[in-house]
């Protein structure tokens, strides 16, 4: 490619000060993500060899990290000061690329988001033109259809939810009820694509790291089955580190987020590339061709390498996650409505509920959570709760965060007052009282008094 | 020009509204960015559809919301042309002053239907400027301290003298020495024009901060 690129992106790092994140330069120069990624790398290469100015840049890392004796998917931005030690963390990398080129040092990851939502927004109806990710069947609900979805009874959220704070893929996901719309289509569609992405994802869990190239195109496609709107929504949430996108996130989420999932389908083939992580983004290219469905002998290969070596971890993961993915859905209704992320398909939740705030963040777990949109009887918002609950030293420690809250249109006028259990049961130790009251204080429909059994009934389940 | 008279009023309050909201988010913003304060009383919050960082102390949001509240009647007439957020070093000279130069368009009209959210991605890209700024911007020495001061037009400030907004929370005229600054640097960093207001948002930058 010629080099004007480079005095394009100099100029807008240089010149305007901005930061130019991949996905911001792939819409602004019109290209495809994996070639603005490796246009990042090399201008960065370049102004490198150079040493002239001072430039700071994140990193986009995916792979698997063995927590606690569990392992999960992460996918993270990082500064590039702490890029190799995050990269020593992890056991297995399935992908490291360049994220976005600054002046300036960020504190935290907030314009990063920033960047992307305007750019998106502008370019909402094919902000995936240029992404890796490919659908044939996602596209948009023609105005009949839409009419059809909406006067179907709208079914109470299938999935469970998930907790808010899991980072580790192989905890308990959930699905977000996509009723969750800020529009109010969405109930239908996530109803209707939610079993199928049930399936699907439940298909793809249990061959996910392995192989299942078939299953793997399955999930991107399932996911952007899911109409736009729900899904980007879904996908939206998921991103720990875009927490609070707007329909008009949605997009790009997805495209990013299945992005990462069909990086972590690849591991398999990106495996035995992989082994020293590059900045090149090799397994970008090859992401791409497992999106775009290029079955290669090759990669059927690698898979049965892969599938070996990761039988162990992948076994009980997956057991694990079918068991409580089959558990969840038994009991779907109580637990939507305080579910505070619900994942559309287990399988992506995995990869993106596993996705921890970004390292620099300095926010601990109480992260804000998505805005979820709104559906005609039940509803979510984001409302800022303080927890208080008591650490392992023993200190009670206060977080606050948004919590997305779900209530009913009915119950808005439920006071304040009324309910006395706070949504947070289990982290209370000394300090429920106080808890309460800090819950009470929130909003009117904080603790819906017809709700109660399914708060707890989330609680319980953990 | 007189059957626009309620008009006018409503106006007023809608864009100081905005404008006074805008101004407690980009405070915040430059608080933290500038570390003024410490991260830890920070927290993520949304606005604009985006994330961006308020305090969580509460004298310190108190303080804000009151100098605030104070400006809003000023903006609402249009007497405040510039509201500037002052960074002091120890001894109280001014290290850096950040600049939201405001004023009325020509053309004052409420008419169009995306006007909210289009004024709502003009401040976004204010807020998004700021966040990046330390590109463009010195360290500050430790131990700084910031302050608000309102340039307004004609004699507004008599009014404010008289009538205390808000009780127990006096303005009083700024000293010189808060105003001036020893070789100032000018750095832009955005303009926007919007149907409702105009806003230009500068940084002066004292040369040598230690």
């Amino acid at each position: 490619m010629d080099e004007l690129y480079l005095d394009n992106i100099d100029e807008y790092v240089n010149d305007h000060d901005k930061i130019v994140t991949y996905k911001w330069l792939s819409l602004t120069l019109g290209v495809h993500v994996n070639t603005a990624k490796q246009m990042l790398f090399h201008y960065l290469d370049h102004k490198r060899k150079e040493s002239s100015g001072q430039l700071h840049a994140t990193y986009l890392v995916s792979g698997k990290m063995v927590d606690n004796g569990q392992t999960s998917h992460k996918v993270s931005v990082v500064r590039e000061e702490q890029l190799e030690d995050f990269k020593a963390k992890m056991s297995l990398i399935v992908s490291v690329h360049v994220y976005s080129v600054q002046k300036a040092l960020l504190k935290d990851s907030s314009p990063l988001y920033s960047v992307d939502y305007d750019a998106v927004r502008d370019n909402l109806k094919n902000c995936s033109r240029y992404s890796a990710i490919r659908c044939a069947s996602a596209v948009p609900l023609s105005s009949v259809e839409l009419q059809q979805t909406r006067q179907t009874p709208q079914a109470p959220t299938p999935e469970p939810a998930v907790k808010k704070s899991s980072m580790n893929g192989d905890l308990p996901l959930t699905s977000k009820p996509p009723a969750k719309q800020q529009k109010g289509i969405m109930g239908m569609f996530a109803n209707k694509t939610a079993s199928k992405n049930q399936d699907s994802s439940r298909e793809v869990k249990s061959k996910q790291k392995e192989e299942a190239d078939a299953p793997v195109v399955d999930v991107p496609k399932s996911k952007p089955a899911v109409k736009a709107s729900p899904m980007t929504n879904f996908f939206g949430t998921q991103k720990a580190k875009k927490p609070d996108k707007s329909v008009k996130e949605e997009e790009t989420a997805a495209a990013a987020a299945a992005a990462a999932a069909a990086a972590a389908a690849a591991a398999a083939a990106a495996q035995s590339s992989s082994t020293a992580p590059q900045q090149r983004p090799s397994s970008p290219p090859e992401e791409k061709q497992e999106a775009a469905a290029g079955q290669s002998t090759k990669n059927t290969k690698k898979d049965s390498r892969s599938k070996t070596k990761r039988i162990e971890d992948s076994d009980s993961e997956e057991e694990k996650m079918e068991k409580k993915k089959r558990r969840r859905i038994k009991k779907p209704e109580p637990d939507s409505s305080d579910e505070d992320v619900i994942p559309d398909s287990p399988q992506q939740m995995e990869i993106k509920e596993s996705l921890p705030q970004p390292k620099k963040e300095i926010e601990p777990v109480s992260h804000s959570h998505p805005s979820l949109p709104v559906m005609k009887t039940r509803k979510r918002r984001r409302v800022l709760k303080s927890r208080t609950f008591l650490d392992d030293e023993g200190c009670i420690v206060t977080e606050k965060g948004y919590e997305s809250e779900s209530y009913s249109e009915a119950e808005e006028d439920v006071p304040v007052k009324q309910a006395p259990k706070n949504p947070f049961p289990a982290k209370l130790t000394a300090s429920n009282k106080e808890d309460e009251k800090k819950g009470q204080k929130k909003t009117a429909s904080a603790n819906k008094g017809t709700k109660q059994a399914s708060i707890m009934g989330f609680f319980q389940k953990k | 020009m007189t059957t626009l008279t309620r008009q006018d009023l409503n106006f007023g309050q809608v864009v100081a509204d905005i404008l006074c909201e805008f101004l407690e988010v980009a405070i915040h913003l430059i608080l933290y960015v500038r570390e003024v304060y410490p991260s830890g009383i920070f927290q993520k919050r949304k606005k604009y559809n985006v994330p961006v960082q308020m305090s969580c102390h509460p004298e310190l949001n108190q303080y804000i919301q009151d100098t605030l509240h104070c400006v809003k009647p000023l903006i609402e007439k249009n007497d405040a042309e510039k509201v500037v957020v002052v960074i002091m070093d120890k001894e109280h000279h001014p290290v850096e002053r950040f600049v939201f130069e405001i004023s009325q368009p020509p053309l004052l009209s409420i008419s169009s239907d995306t006007l909210l959210s289009h004024v709502e991605q003009l401040l976004r890209a204010f807020i998004l400027k700021i966040s990046v700024c330390d590109a463009v911007l010195n360290n500050n020495p430790p131990g700084c301290s910031f302050t608000v001061l309102v340039h307004t037009r004609d004699s507004a400030t008599r009014n404010m003298e008289k009538v205390q907004v808000i009780k127990d929370f006096p303005w009083i005229v700024a000293d010189e020495q808060e105003v001036h600054m020893q070789e100032p640097r000018l750095i832009p960093l955005k303009t926007m024009t919007s149907d409702i207001v105009k806003m230009q948002l500068y940084v002066e930058e004292r040369a040598q901060k230690t």
